[in-house]
């Protein structure tokens, strides 16, 4: 006991140093976004690097498993011809709207701000707040680059607000995620002189430069109409099954320069 | 002894103020604002408190900080000069390092100069590379470094002459 006490005298200049700098980078992290920026890219780059190995292991590990969803996949397409559900007389998602596909080295559903690593970077053409889809439907948004891998911020991440409307009326709305339970989602902002039933599907609206019109978020599963507020409370259970994504599509953002100026005027 | 801790606890705030009112507004060709407050950790006598000094260079940083709106940058900065200056004394000054005045008086000035030199340049290197804290700006990094220890090591020996004269 002596001989420990001893010692952390002895090193207690260099115990300081240490607290106040873990101080000092905490603050850092904590009120600066250039340096919470940075500090989110090393960490990209370090949990990218080290769960590539476990997913090549588990990738191979589950070949056959993932054989098989790949042709359902393959025969759901055939089937549909095409990809998505044609929201309007034109199709507003054509295949030049997709840059890549890429695979999930990383996931989670079980937090509430919930973050997945994809294995496209820069290098691929993969840029900042580009739209992340499977073929059932919205995953979320690249957050952060490297060279090789991208954060992707998904629905289930209580940060995230993704511009939506019922297919049925176009009523505009907002999907967003209250934290408990992965498989619903809530829809705000529907007035309640629309009517809706159980079961309606909810896309994507195309007000934003994310995604386009009419891309599949989920269906109603349930809502209230008894809320103060003038507004439905309504739960919208996803299409897409995030504890087992493996494959999604990064899709092109489809504004441009013209745009910009048109909005920072 | 009551009359040194006195007129260095006078000294001490003097710097901090002229520092906070005066240098901190000094903006040359929009990069450098020197950081004479320095020369505190530099005049501090290796007789006095290692532990002090380290515990003195983060508030002091910290006023720093707060004035500046850097969140952090210079006390790290200083933070770690303070921790290091016992290994820069003894590479500047050798054998003389456990003097109890070495610092300023009745050393070689090639000793000081390296001495300075040292301190001023850590000092600036920690603090532009926090405060850009991306690898593709290295070369601003460099630059102001360089610029900025340059400028603050001219200040800060003109007024360690000035308090020696005394």
């Amino acid at each position: 006991m002596q001989s420990i006490i001893n010692s952390i005298f002895k090193y207690r200049n260099l115990i300081i140093y240490i607290a106040l700098s873990f101080l000092i980078f905490n603050n850092l992290y904590n009120k600066s976004s250039i340096h919470y920026t940075q500090f989110g890219r090393l960490g990209l780059y370090v949990s990218a690097k080290t769960s590539n190995f476990s997913y090549n292991l588990n990738s191979f590990l589950n070949l056959k498993e993932e054989n098989s969803r790949l042709l359902d996949e393959n025969l759901k397409l055939l089937q549909n011809k095409s990809l998505f559900i044609g929201y309007n007389k034109f199709d507003s998602l054509n295949s030049s709207n997709v840059l890549t596909n890429a695979n999930i080295i990383l996931n989670s559903t079980n937090k509430n701000k919930n973050i997945m690593v994809i294995d496209k970077g820069k290098k691929d053409g993969v840029e900042k707040e580009m739209g992340v889809i499977t073929v059932n439907g919205v995953v979320g948004i690249i957050k952060n680059i490297t060279e090789n891998y991208s954060s992707v911020i998904s629905v289930l991440n209580t940060d995230l607000k993704i511009n939506a409307i019922l297919k049925n009326t176009s009523t505009i709305g907002s999907i967003s995620w209250d934290g408990n339970n992965s498989k619903i989602v809530n829809l705000n902002d529907i007035p309640l002189s629309n009517s809706l039933k159980i079961g309606d599907t909810v896309v994507t609206g195309g007000m934003s430069f994310y995604f386009p019109k009419g891309i599949p978020i989920g269906e109603i599963l349930d809502y209230k109409n008894q809320t103060q507020n003038g507004y439905y409370e309504i739960d919208v259970s996803l299409f897409n099954d995030f504890s087992s994504l493996s494959n999604i599509y990064i899709l092109s953002r489809f504004d441009n320069e013209e745009i910009k100026n048109l909005i920072y005027e | 002894m009551n009359r040194e801790i006195i007129k260095n606890i006078i000294f001490g705030l003097l710097i901090i103020l002229s520092q906070i009112l005066i240098f901190n507004h000094i903006n040359l060709l929009g990069i450098s604002s020197p950081s004479v407050y320095i020369i505190l950790f530099i005049l501090y006598k290796t007789n006095y408190d290692k532990t002090l000094l380290i515990i003195l260079g983060f508030l002091i940083g910290i006023i720093m900080d707060l004035s500046m709106q850097t969140y952090g940058c210079h006390t790290f900065a200083s933070l770690t000069v303070c921790f290091f200056k016992k290994w820069v004394e003894n590479y500047s000054f050798g054998v003389n390092s456990n003097l109890p005045n070495a610092m300023v008086k009745g050393t070689s000035l090639t000793n000081r100069f390296t001495y300075f030199i040292i301190i001023t340049l850590l000092h600036s290197l920690l603090y532009f590379i926090l405060l850009y804290f991306n690898s593709e700006l290295l070369l601003t990094i460099l630059l102001s470094t360089l610029f900025n220890s340059i400028i603050t090591f001219i200040i800060i020996w003109i007024i360690s002459n000035l308090i020696i004269e005394k």
